[in-house]
């Protein structure tokens, strides 16, 4: 499963698909997975605050393609913050969609009073659950050694204000773990999840959206 | 695939992050409801007249607009080049090194939350007229400072901040009301005729005058809060300072026109006999002898909400202060923390609310006054230290602009920042001097020295603290200063944020 996509259940009620975290980090840490993503499959690097395209070759997700056509076409952009704002303004939405579209979850809309709520659930609950009990056994135990991916999504979750979700009965060892694979991710991933751990910041700053 | 998109059209990136952004009224708007007028108006100034025993506060309100828009030429041009600009311990620390940055944020720690904790004084107060007209009842101040509390302490963690609208009408409501209470003081003068003594320049050569100034300072504090919206405003480099500026003025010209038709009406001779034995509620009965009930009520319907609004703000924004050095962890990185659900800074919004209950708690069981004890003390305490801030951040704009930033003009980066200093080192001596006057209490009592100590003595341990960190903690004594921007900001080779520099172009 894609980062972003095991982010956005990581982020949900595995059940019926209510947010477990605010609107504004939920986008944040989506957009640091779809631009992980692209960083980890070779399209992109990150280095002082900029984004720069390394491949142009199509991605085979269409998601990824489409991000990568935007980074292309508006190179005038080059600013990590910049991007992880303007792919947060949708990010739920086209995650959400494209987990639709692979079968995991279901597009549900509800009509409350005058407005139509779009909601995604879980077609089945232990798929959606799979990411974040994944991640946790991946602290806990030495073995399986986390991929790169691995590290940048707990980097992500951590950045996002969610770690609890994957930290949850653990012990300190876990929580050690957790930083020091953070810690170690190569300098473009390690990067990208500190500015998205900073736009978070900078949003619980802001306060009045 | 569109990967050649070599044709000129309009970037769909910044289209849709413009989208949403602020324009000049909208942050006026947002700084103006943070300063709560009617609060200042019927709260501090009347406390103050009674307290200091001065006429000059009219003259202070317009002295000190003029002395904070001289302060903030240099100010909004450093905070374009800031990371956390909201902050003036970021200021200090880039303008006079981090451990002066630190000293800094202990003390803005201290004033911000003897502000937010001296309002749960005013409110008993502002409730007393409202619960008696509407239900017949009264409480005792403590009482309704609890109900308060719960619904600060509450909101602060689900962080609801007040909707931009509702807090909009509030204030347009509440600068009406003053307005109306304005023009039936000034059309009902004490002894048939309107004067001027109040606004008589020798008004501020007396001594006291330091404690009126402090006062005044007090009724600007949240002008700085404009910059905060550098990257969501339509036009940093136009839409930030105007704001600034114009906030600046209106509070000015409120404030001063209310002070002064308040000493017309009562006699400027009784306006200090007066307004200490009838507090807040003076300038309530002076409309109720000449408006009539229905204005009186909807006057004093406001006092209780615009009291209540500016709780909620200044919880929320020392809880943010709170959390911006928790992200540095300058403060524990629990205070880093938010709550996943709703963002709010669950840590540091829980400690704020620990110690408001704890001070409305210790003023219940001793039996203090409320208003003059807490909300007026608190508030004037919590005012010398913004004023200690501002004082830091206007040497530390010089120093910053001495060392670079040569595209501002020799006004912005040196005069004006200059001569606010010197402005801000008098009013600060003067404030010093007359600190007993401030206070209402005799030169020898505890707090006339503890206050100002208090305040040099934060200052010294966060200095202190700074130079442990470097020793120590190198990785944390390089984040100092920029708050939530330090998640990326000490990552090598990284200038600042981007983003500003792409805002400033």
């Amino acid at each position: 499963m894609l980062i972003a996509d095991e982010f956005f259940l990581i982020a949900h009620n595995d059940i019926r698909g209510k947010a477990k975290l605010h609107p504004t980090a939920t986008g944040l840490g989506l957009a640091g997975g779809l631009l992980g993503e692209l960083v980890l499959y070779g399209h992109l690097t990150v280095s002082a605050g900029l984004i720069a395209i390394v491949n142009r070759r199509p991605p085979a997700d269409a998601l990824a393609h489409t991000v990568l056509d935007q980074l292309v076409g508006e190179s005038q952009h080059q600013s990590v913050r910049t991007w992880l704002a303007f792919l947060a303004q949708n990010a739920t939405t086209s995650v959400g969609e494209r987990l639709a579209r692979a079968g995991v979850l279901r597009r549900q809309e509800s009509r409350r009073l005058l407005r139509t709520s779009v909601s995604y659930v879980p077609l089945d609950p232990n798929t959606a659950a799979w990411p974040a009990t994944r991640l946790r056994v991946l602290l806990e135990r030495s073995e399986p050694p986390p991929t790169l991916a691995d590290a940048l999504l707990l980097g992500l979750v951590t950045a996002a204000g969610l770690s609890r979700e994957v930290l949850w009965s653990a012990g300190p060892r876990a929580h050690h773990r957790l930083a020091a694979l953070v810690a170690a991710l190569p300098p473009p991933l390690k990067e990208l999840v500190a500015h998205t751990e900073a736009a978070v910041g900078a949003a619980v700053l802001r306060g009045v959206p | 695939m569109s990967s050649t998109a070599t044709i000129e059209r309009p970037s769909n990136v910044s289209e849709a992050l413009a989208r949403g952004r602020l324009g000049v009224p909208s942050v006026i708007f947002f700084v103006l409801s943070a300063a709560a007028p009617l609060t200042v108006v019927a709260g501090v100034v009347t406390t103050g007249y009674g307290v200091i025993g001065v006429l000059g506060i009219p003259l202070a309100f317009l002295a000190v607009a003029a002395v904070l828009a001289l302060f903030s030429v240099g100010y909004v041009a450093m905070a374009r080049r800031l990371a956390n600009a909201g902050a003036f311990y970021a200021y200090v620390s880039r303008g006079l090194g981090r451990p002066a940055g630190v000293g800094a944020a202990w003390v803005a720690l201290i004033a911000y939350n003897a502000l937010q904790v001296g309002l749960y004084g005013a409110i008993g107060a502002a409730a007393e007229p409202v619960l008696d007209r509407l239900f017949g009842v009264t409480a005792a101040w403590w009482l309704v400072a609890l109900v308060a509390w719960a619904i600060v302490a509450v909101l602060g963690l689900l962080r609801v901040d007040i909707n931009g609208l509702v807090l909009a009408a509030l204030l347009v409501a509440e600068i009406a009301v003053i307005l109306v209470f304005d023009l039936g003081q000034l059309g009902n003068p004490a002894g048939g005729q309107v004067s001027f003594a109040a606004l008589a320049p020798d008004n501020l050569l007396v001594p006291g005058v330091g404690a009126v100034l402090v006062l005044a300072i007090l009724g600007f504090v949240g002008f700085e809060s404009a910059v905060v919206f550098s990257e969501e405003s339509k036009d940093p480099r136009r839409t930030v300072p105007l704001a600034t500026y114009l906030s600046i003025a209106i509070i000015a010209v409120v404030y001063a026109l209310s002070s002064w038709s308040m000493t017309v009406a009562v006699g400027p001779d009784r306006i200090a006999e007066q307004a200490g034995e009838q507090s807040v509620a003076l300038i309530f009965n002076l409309a109720g002898e000449h408006l009539g009930d229905t204005v009186v009520t909807i006057g004093q319907v406001l006092f209780l909400t615009s009291v209540l609004a500016a709780m909620i703000s200044f919880h929320n924004t020392t809880a943010r202060y709170t959390f911006a050095l928790g992200r540095e962890r300058v403060l524990p990185a629990v205070f880093g923390r938010t709550s996943p659900r709703t963002g709010a800074p669950r840590a540091a919004s829980v400690a704020q609310s620990v110690l408001g209950i704890g001070v409305i708690l210790l003023y219940a069981v001793n039996g203090w006054d409320p208003v003059v004890q807490l909300f007026y003390w608190g508030g004037t305490s919590g005012g010398f230290g913004v004023l200690l801030l501002i004082a830091a951040t206007s040497v530390a704009v010089i120093a910053y602009f001495a060392r670079g930033g040569g595209d501002e003009t020799l006004w912005r980066r040196a005069v004006a920042p200059g001569l606010a200093a010197l402005a801000l080192a008098g009013v600060v001596t003067l404030a010093v001097v007359n600190f007993a006057d401030l206070l209402g209490v005799t030169p020898d009592h505890a707090l006339r020295w503890g206050v100002p100590i208090a305040y040099v003595v934060a200052a010294l341990i966060g200095v202190v603290w700074a130079l442990v960190l470097r020793a120590g903690r190198p990785d944390t004594y390089a984040r100092i200063g920029l708050g939530a921007e330090s998640a990326a900001t000490v990552l090598p080779g990284i200038p600042g944020t981007p983003e500003r520099a792409e805002a400033a172009r």
